[in-house]
């Protein structure tokens, strides 16, 4: 097992380094860069020029990358033009708002999933089966950043039962109990918004998985040993079902980055995704390059961690 | 494999090449419908407008400042939006900020040293007021008194002469350091590190500092003189380099305004409680909180009262929202204007001069002069922005009174006009093809790069495609395509390198506060992207800074030859004016978004809550 892992782990640097490498490419070809939104008649050419250069934008490729490399390996991920502070500093204010928003909606997808995907499962065919399957095949249809805006007007402004915008209400101390349910209150809406999108895979997966292992011999072992209908739904048939599902985790993580990008900006939620689309836009490249390799990082490490679990739930995947 | 399954396998099959088909069908569908739809939108538009003149609304017909109703409480708190699409940065000195949200975030709890008039001059009424000698040079600032920091230290002249000397110093991170202060005696010698002081600047007592300037240019009573102070006394021990990180900076930066900040969410919001040591007088509301409103949810804060007032308005939800009866909206002409240029030249990297060259393909002064009359644009502010942009006729916007020469109506919309001067000039149809040639008889084909952005972006661009086919002139997208803000800035010419391909160009310019348009149209500027000079244009601009217009009236008439000059010549020709609208709560009293307007403190309201919509 643990050969396996470090085995996975030697494949995953080089990746990494390829993608940073990448990342630095793409970001230069971008046409401008963080000084060329200043088109200002009231800023001085020649100070944006002088800029520029303290900022090594002029160098050629390689140069850069290689001050940023060198900079990144020592926890040093540069200067944010825009914001005018360090990235990891940045970054790590952001990451702690994403973060938490990941976590409470991974938690509501899977809160709403597996019910629903039992229920469909082993029902299936019956009235309350159609009504999953038919919520998810809207889920599906739906994208999210409509879906998102629609949860916002009705429950934030029409019912008003969440805040509309921001990560936590203004004025209060942070660390008191008030500040830690501000927070709660506000992550709240759009991690429901995003969970009630993402969670349609996890339930049509969980509903054919079950759906499946119903009629394996093994069931009808159980079935014929006499077990009881609950039994053989929770012990043999779920248990086998949801393994699957855990061996899916690694790649949610990964479809999670996707979605915050559009739900941070509906709701004014500073996390990382909003702050990816703002530098892209103002070619704060040190920022985008930070936060594209996180994201590769990120999405790197949910596949290795599903192949993780995948091997430990199924033996004969194990790379050799 | 059984029969049955090999149906079902070519059933899915025929089910998998449907879709394939379709889904190649609708991509050719939806290029084809956007083409007609915007077409068709715009018709839409004119019929509504047709139906009712209601549908036009005029910049006249709104005050910059608020209406008073009912009366106000003691105290209070105030709510207010800062309408954008990100969190704002935090750089939240004036010495360091670069984006328009940080400036709305400091407005609150920091102020200028000086004030201005609805001229943007500067007057004696701010904290501090000034003196010049007969050479125009020396200019002596007197502090007042009572004017102190929040944290209760006397602002003194130390801390405006450490502004200086933080913006000129060669670790400075921001993008102040230019013209203005290079003006500064010593101060060029300074920011070289030949010298350890600025010799140009003086404190002479603790409230009294001097400025001596090289040039005298009345450009420095608008704007010219850095208006800011920074607390010396928090930031000495700060190395420059530093100091736009630090928590004095960013997370508990004082100022002398009429609030203070109390506390700060990084990005998206800020609570101010009252000062209650400001120097104009009593502060009247207790708190004022602000918040990061996105523009797609704007409406909604509005009409809920979630915000009292937001610092900017999307105009073009303004035709649906005007009749929200809980805001008063405030409108005033925008420092800005839309233009359409033409490429005449090319810059010199060298030199850093622009090399103006009379082979270029829109180097004849009629065939530019042609394509403005060939233009609607009255038309254009109507369809487009419901009567909020209108037609430009100089260079100079309204939102300068004093300058902008009225009189002057520009190049006037005149088609039959457009087709006689191209037919006078020698721009025939040659070959039969409805298109006119040049006067050598060889095609003319004019490439226009126009930002993408917004959803009239691309229905405008086509407008004005489609009014220069009319007289005869082939005009292309150049590429094809509109072009994304860094690419179309980066071909225009941002950093001296113009691509040849772009033969016009629309863009936009907000305008400073000093009318001066050197930094646009100077022979020596970066930003004049149509690369033009000429001598008279050079004596004009030069005359506008002498020291002979500290006389308004010569000013004046300087600047109205140059707005001429500019409509002779054409190297630009500016096609509409913009306004901006702020909707304002019932509640609220005293606001105004008027330039000279620096009475914050006097800000109050009628109620506890904000009103909501009905």
């Amino acid at each position: 097992m643990w050969k396996f892992i470090v085995r996975r782990l030697f494949i995953t640097l080089p990746q990494v380094i390829l993608l940073s490498v990448l990342i630095f490419l793409m970001a230069q070809m971008m046409p401008g860069d963080a000084l060329s939104g200043l088109i200002d008649p009231n800023i001085d050419p020649a100070a944006i020029e002088q800029q520029r250069e303290n900022l090594g934008l002029n160098n050629p490729w390689y140069v850069q990358y290689t001050d940023w490399i060198t900079g990144a390996l020592q926890g040093d991920l540069g200067q944010s033009f825009r914001y005018k502070m360090p990235v990891t500093e940045l970054v790590e204010q952001r990451l702690i708002n994403t973060f938490w928003l990941s976590v409470a909606t991974l938690l509501i997808t899977y809160i709403i999933a597996i019910p629903l995907g039992i229920t469909s499962g082993r029902y299936n065919d019956s009235w309350a089966d159609q009504m999953i399957t038919g919520y998810t095949y809207i889920g599906f249809a739906t994208p999210l950043f409509i879906f998102a805006l629609v949860m916002l007007w009705v429950f934030g402004y029409q019912l008003g039962w969440f805040p509309t915008g921001g990560s936590v209400a203004p004025g209060l101390e942070p660390g008191s109990f008030d500040y830690v349910l501000s927070k709660l209150q506000h992550l709240l809406l759009p991690a429901i918004s995003m969970a009630l999108i993402t969670t349609v895979n996890t339930v049509q997966y969980l509903r054919s998985e079950i759906i499946d292992t119903k009629q394996k011999d093994f069931i009808i072992t159980a079935r014929a040993k006499g077990a009881s209908e609950s039994r053989v739904y929770n012990r043999h048939i779920l248990r086998n079902s949801l393994l699957p599902i855990a061996a899916f985790f690694g790649f949610e993580i990964t479809g999670l980055i996707g979605g915050t990008v559009f739900v941070e900006n509906i709701f004014g939620y500073p996390g990382m995704g909003d702050l990816f689309i703002q530098s892209i836009l103002l070619r704060d490249y040190s920022v985008v390059t930070a936060v594209v390799l996180l994201f590769g990082i990120a999405s790197i490490l949910g596949a290795l961690i599903s192949d993780i679990i995948l091997s430990l739930v199924d033996p004969r995947i194990r790379i050799k | 494999m059984t029969k049955a399954s090999w149906s079902k396998a070519l059933f899915a099959l025929m089910l998998v090449l449907l879709l394939a088909l379709a889904a190649c069908n609708s991509g050719g569908d939806s290029e084809e419908s956007k083409g007609s739809d915007s077409e068709g939108s715009s018709e839409k538009d004119g019929d509504k407008e047709k139906e009712s003149e209601d549908g036009l609304y005029s910049i006249d017909d709104f005050n910059a400042a608020k209406t008073n109703e009912g009366d106000a409480i003691e105290g209070g708190e105030l709510n207010f939006g800062l309408v954008s699409d990100t969190a704002f940065e935090g750089t939240l000195n004036w010495n360091f900020y670069s984006g328009a949200p940080d400036a709305e975030v400091i407005n609150w709890f920091d102020e200028p040293m000086l004030y201005n008039d609805e001229n943007f001059l500067y007057t004696n009424d701010g904290p501090a007021s000034y003196v010049v000698d007969d050479s125009g040079k020396v200019f002596t600032f007197t502090i007042k008194d009572n004017v102190n920091w929040h944290d209760g230290e006397p602002v003194k002249a130390e801390d405006w002469a450490y502004s200086f000397e933080v913006i000129g110093d060669a670790a400075y991170t921001g993008v102040r350091y230019g013209s203005d202060f290079t003006n500064i005696e010593g101060m060029e010698e300074y920011h070289a590190g030949e010298a350890d002081s600025i010799s140009g600047i003086e404190v002479v007592d603790e409230k009294t500092l001097k400025i001596t300037f090289k040039e005298s240019t009345p450009s420095l009573l608008t704007g010219g003189i850095w208006p800011y102070a920074m607390p010396k006394h928090i930031f000495k021990d700060i190395a420059v380099a530093d100091m736009a990180e630090s928590p004095e900076v960013r997370e508990n930066p004082i100022g002398m305004g009429p609030f203070k900040v109390d506390s700060l969410v990084p990005g998206e919001s800020v609570t101010y409680v009252k000062n209650e040591d400001y120097w104009q007088g009593e502060v009247n509301l207790d708190k004022v909180t602000l918040k990061v409103i996105n523009p797609s949810t704007v409406v909604q804060a509005l009409e809920t009262g979630e915000v009292d007032l937001v610092d900017s308005f999307p105009v073009d939800q303004f035709p649906d929202n005007a009749d929200m009866s809980n805001v008063e909206f405030l409108g005033m002409t925008d420092l800005a204007y839309t233009y359409i240029g033409f490429k005449l030249g090319t810059w010199d990297k060298e030199a850093k001069e622009v090399k103006p060259d009379d082979s270029m393909k829109m180097a004849d002064v009629n065939l530019r002069k042609a394509m403005w009359h060939a233009v609607d644009n009255n038309a254009v502010g109507e369809k487009f922005y419901n009567g909020l942009r209108w037609n430009a006729t100089t260079l100079i916007p309204p939102s300068h009174p004093e300058f902008h020469d009225a009189e002057n109506p520009g190049v006037e919309y005149d088609p039959e006009k457009a087709k006689q001067i191209l037919d006078e000039a020698g721009y025939e149809d040659v070959d039969g093809d409805g298109m006119r040639e040049n006067p050598e008889g060889e095609e003319l084909v004019i490439n226009f790069a126009s930002m993408s952005g917004g959803d009239t972006a691309e229905p405008l661009a086509n407008y004005y495609i489609q009014s220069w086919e009319q007289v005869g002139l082939n005009v292309q997208l150049l590429d094809g395509r509109l072009q994304e803000f860094n690419t179309f800035y980066d071909r225009v010419g941002q950093s001296g390198d113009d691509d040849p391909a772009v033969d016009i160009f629309q863009g936009a310019w907000s305008v400073g506060y000093d009318v001066n348009p050197d930094g646009l149209y100077g022979r020596d500027a970066l930003f004049n992207f149509p690369r033009y000079a000429s001598e008279e244009n050079d004596k004009l601009l030069e005359a506008g800074v002498s020291a002979d217009s500290f006389d308004v009236e010569k000013r004046k008439k300087v600047y109205n030859e140059w707005q001429q000059l500019m409509v002779d010549e054409i190297p630009v020709f500016p096609t509409l004016y913009r306004s901006v609208l702020v909707p304002v709560n019932n509640r609220v009293q005293n606001y105004s978004i008027a330039v000279d307007w620096f009475d914050r403190y006097n800000l109050a309201v009628t109620a506890e809550e904000a009103p909501t919509a009905e």
